[in-house]
């Protein structure tokens, strides 16, 4: 196919906004897709995905459209993931398109990450076509939405296109437009190849599938083509067009979207991002923008029986092949037994990959409360990479403790402005900026300490603004924080499980709330255990477990004498499994319950 | 029943090389209707089926009476259930005339028969004096209508009263069972039931909690609201020894000298000899069960003369430290000479250091000879077993 014929684009849109049937009707009217083998939203491949109702994997789609001027034009359509933490994954995606719909809903107006996402399609110089959606619901304000997009995304609404996916209205225009205002693309077709990988999977009989746009040159089988932020160098097998299943054609030339196979073993030899060129023949420099996304939130993955840890380490390198983001390594909890620590993308990423090893590979899993990564500088200069709170060293050998920060962009109804202030101070923010998207609707940016954000801050947002506030963040770095470690001592002993990092002025608070949970949790023994809270060595909070007051059971005659041993033999058994600490045991269940609490210490 | 009939074997050769005294368990498997939370063995009674029971256990009497040793003979006697009262007063004047021929008991023998009051007469306590019963355990349970109701038992609290009166009025030394921890149960009725059974003239209390074991109705849908036993296993140890009744086990309390021996055998581990379905019995180191079933019974009695369905044997460490929790639920406690004795010096070393490394000091008495619990350390037992066991 000429260049001139290629249209390659993408959608923007926010969760809900509609999206996924949107690109549902796109496929049936060009044909590509049997209504008869439509499945609701065919893009959102993954159950999750349709049952979250937003995207994760990119699923690109190839659609032959005959146009009004009667030419045949191919439509490639690439699917960007809906989600905060895949940044970075949005921005390739937008650099294999030429342009991009941008879809809002006419109830709701611009939400934030549609912002963020279609000024990055500015940025990168894409053509922007706007589209309203959901224009048949009796709540629609498309004139409303139109001065919106015009004033803060700053485009042109003269020619936006008024549609309903639900309905099928104004698709035939989407076409149109896409085939009349998104640029051809422009590569040179004999020049030497540069590809750009925006997304791999695995598949068991295929290996590694590289989704490729070819920028310059051309790809076939049984070239030798070397990733050259990888380096790895491999024979391609295989090269092919989405319909949207997989399609083996001759080869892929400049401006053409398609994949390519070629004996990869895992995704992390093939990066999102990187650029694919022909070993024998090297384009002088890769194509921009590639950087190695690294994950930013972790946490603990433990098996419920501790005898399925093989099993869990399968189910993780499986996903791993799949997903080169996450990373995992072995880790040993005093109380959880072997396991791993897991780094994420954020924490829908972490959610959802907890939820796929679960549904996907049938482990059931137990998983710490997520934290960051510090970085911590000693008074003699070293700086420590710390991952958890028992790599922070003594309090009086910290020079300084780094955390990482996001700057977070809010879109909230004028009447939940101040709660959402609130909020952000509550969770340690700094207010950079406060501006008015419209008379009801304010744009708010902070900055925030990421700790802070994966507590509980979608939750509390979410609950504060009755789901009316949408966000947007990115990750500006490390800033230097008065931050403290609080231990926690049983019975005067410190038990590193229980240990957590927070800023000295929640510091009390926090450790008055794990003091309180492990109460709770911790039964009863036959002395009196004190709980404390310290920073260093000063105690901040202390609270008492009671004496066991009674603990038995009376009668005892004949028969019941080898029930009644048989019984102590199993309450020992059960104790040998509990953990010591000192005198004082504490049962499995207190430390799951206290890793997996979710920190409600304002409640 | 070829098996049956070898572990009887086993159970009467280790009956046959006792010298001294020992004690024997009478299993009486009869109810009226089994109560909710019980899981003892228990059949509801038909006529003739308790003629025919009695003619087995005679049997099994005779199997094992050819292996008793010269010298020997029985020091405690008691016959629990069930529900001994099920049996007729001339059906207990014929079955312990039998038992008084067939197996030498000592003149001071206790003999104990539990009675239920809503079947126990006076003619019962006619033959059982007759038959030179000393003591009578009565279930009774509560003084409240409203907490035998919520148990389900057959009887009324006036039922109760009159068992009572009658049982010490015919000269027995009588035990009342108490329970508490029940639902809607308060301290003040607790007490009240406490007082009134001291009134009535019993000389020996067991009280214990109410609880829900494998095997009773209740251990699929429990009850709700039953209430916390501390307050009441404090006020009874705070109050019976001020009436002179001394806490002299976990479960009993008793004026001096009226403890049961019969019971007080089961702690020692001393040798028990069960007899009747069901019946448990610890003969040389061997705990040993009786089948289950009136059926099964019958025909192991018939083909071989006992019916023993389960042993245990229960030796070494294991042993000595089933010993030390049993004798630290009496007040006597480990006596470190006779510990040492039977068990071995070592087990009784680390038992003592674990209990003063692990157990607050107030849980327990230590002195030249022996360790005993305190009262407090009598409430959280089961910790302290746990980490002895």
């Amino acid at each position: 196919m000429e260049q001139q014929y290629i249209r390659n684009f993408c959608i923007i849109a926010h969760i809900d906004h509609g999206k996924s049937t949107l690109a549902d009707r796109l496929l049936e009217s060009t044909s590509t897709i049997g209504l008869r083998d439509m499945k609701q939203q065919i893009l959102d491949s993954l159950d999750l995905e349709r049952e979250r109702g937003i995207t994760i994997k990119l699923v690109p789609v190839k659609m032959n459209y005959t146009a009004k001027d009667g030419r045949e034009y191919v439509l490639n359509l690439i699917d960007t993931p809906g989600h905060v933490d895949f940044g970075y994954e949005v921005s390739r995606s937008l650099a294999a398109c030429e342009g991009a719909l941008l879809v809002v809903d006419a109830t709701q107006g611009v939400e934030a990450q549609t912002l963020a996402n279609a000024y990055m399609a500015v940025d990168q110089g894409l053509e922007i076509i706007p589209v309203i959606n959901k224009i048949d619901l009796p709540s629609s304000r498309p004139d409303y939405v139109i001065r919106e997009i015009e004033d803060v995304v700053g485009l042109d609404c003269d020619h936006v296109i008024l549609a309903s996916a639900k309905e099928g209205r104004g698709i035939g225009d989407i076409l149109e437009r896409v085939v009349e205002k998104v640029p051809a693309p422009v590569g040179d077709r004999e020049a030497p190849l540069q590809a750009m990988i925006f997304d791999s999977v695995y598949d068991n009989y295929k290996g590694v599938i590289c989704y490729i746009r070819v920028i310059n040159g051309r790809i076939r089988p049984g070239q030798t083509i070397r990733f050259m932020a990888t380096g790895g160098v491999f024979p391609v097998e295989e090269v092919g067009v989405f319909r949207p299943g997989f399609q083996p054609c001759d080869e892929l030339a400049a401006g053409e979207v398609g994949y390519v196979v070629s004996n990869i073993k895992t995704v992390a030899e093939a990066h999102t991002g990187d650029t694919i060129t022909d070993n024998g023949r090297p384009a002088a420099s890769p194509l921009p923008g590639y950087r190695k996304v690294k994950p930013v939130v972790f946490c603990g993955f433990y098996p419920v029986e501790r005898d399925e840890y093989p099993q869990l380490r399968d189910a993780l390198e499986k996903l791993t092949l799949n997903d080169s983001s996450i990373n995992f390594e072995p880790e040993t909890s005093v109380a959880l037994g072997f396991g791993f620590r897991c780094g994420f993308l954020g924490l829908l990423h972490m959610d959802v990959s907890k939820e796929r090893l679960r549904r996907e590979f049938g482990v059931e899993l137990v998983a710490t409360a997520p934290n960051v990564v510090y970085e911590v500088v000693s008074k003699d200069g070293e700086v420590i990479e710390a991952h958890r709170p028992s790599d922070f060293p003594e309090i009086g050998d910290i020079q300084e403790v780094r955390e990482p920060v996001i700057k977070i962009s809010l879109f909230v109804p004028t009447e939940y402005v101040g709660k959402v202030m609130k909020l952000c101070q509550d969770k340690r923010g700094t207010y950079v900026s406060m501006d008015y998207l419209a008379p009801d609707r304010v744009r708010l940016v902070y900055e925030l300490p990421l700790a802070e954000f994966i507590i509980d801050f979608h939750d509390k947002l979410k609950s504060q603004t009755r789901g009316y506030a949408s966000l947007d963040y990115e990750f500006i770095g490390l800033k230097a924080a008065d931050l403290v470690r609080v231990d926690v001592l049983v019975s005067g002993e410190a038990a590193d499980a229980f240990s957590f990092i927070c800023h000295r002025d929640s510091a009390y608070h926090r450790g008055q709330a794990a003091v309180r949970k492990l109460k709770e949790l911790i039964p009863s023994q036959l002395f009196e255990v004190p709980i404390q809270a310290s920073i260093g060595k000063k105690v901040i909070v202390r609270q008492n477990v009671k004496a066991l007051r009674k603990d038995v059971l009376a009668k005892c005659y004949g028969g019941d004498i080898s029930r009644k041993r048989k019984l102590l033999e199993k309450q020992k058994e059960g104790k040998k499994r509990m953990k010591q600490i000192g005198r004082v045991s504490i049962p499995q269940e207190a430390f799951l319950a206290f890793l997996q609490v979710e920190e409600d210490e304002e409640k | 029943m070829k098996k049956n009939s070898s572990r009887s074997q086993k159970i009467g050769s280790s009956l046959g090389a006792l010298s001294g005294s020992f004690s024997v368990y009478i299993h009486i498997p009869f109810c009226l209707r089994k109560c909710p939370y019980c899981s003892f063995f228990s059949v509801p009674s038909t006529p003739g089926e308790s003629e025919k029971y009695l003619d087995l256990l005679k049997e099994e009497i005779l199997f094992y009476r050819a292996f008793l040793g010269k010298g020997s003979e029985a020091s405690t006697m008691y016959f629990g259930g069930g529900t001994p009262t099920m049996l007729t007063p001339d059906q207990w004047e014929d079955l312990l005339s039998f038992l008084g021929e067939n197996i030498p008991i000592s003149p001071s023998a206790e003999i104990t028969v539990e009675a239920n009051p809503e079947s126990f007469t006076k003619r019962h306590a006619d033959a059982w004096r007759k038959g030179r019963i000393s003591r009578v355990s009565i279930g009774v349970q509560s003084f409240f209508d409203r907490d035998l109701l919520w148990l389900g038992r057959p009887h009324d609290a006036s039922k109760a009263c009159d068992a009572v009166r009658t049982a010490v009025r015919e000269g027995f030394s009588v035990s009342a069972d108490l329970m508490f921890g029940l639902g809607g149960q308060t301290l003040r009725s607790w007490a009240s039931s406490v007082e009134t059974a001291l009134e009535l003239g019993v000389e020996h209390i067991s009280l214990y909690q109410l609880s829900i074991d494998e095997g009773c109705r209740w251990n699929s849908s429990p009850p709700s609201g039953r209430a916390d036993g501390y307050s009441f296993y404090r006020w009874s140890q705070w109050y019976l020894p001020r009436k002179g009744f001394s806490q002299y086990e976990i479960a009993s309390f008793s004026l001096p000298g009226r403890h049961s021996r019969h019971n007080t055998a089961y702690w020692r581990r001393d040798p028990v000899l069960g007899l009747g379905a069901g019946a448990w019995g610890f003969l040389g180191e061997r705990r040993y069960r009786n089948e289950e079933s009136l059926e099964g019974y019958a025909s192991s009695v018939r083909t071989c003369g006992g019916s023993v369905a389960e042993i245990e044997s229960v030796s070494g460490e294991k042993a000595a430290r089933e010993a030390a929790v049993l004798l630290l639920r009496t007040k006597w406690g480990i006596s470190f000479g006779d510990f040492s004795n039977r068990y071995g010096q070592a087990i009784l070393g680390s038992i003592r250091d674990t209990l003063r490394r692990e157990a607050p000091d107030d849980c327990f008495y230590e002195s030249r000879d022996g360790l005993s619990l305190t009262p407090k350390g009598m409430r959280v037992a089961n910790a302290l077993w746990s980490l002895i066991i």
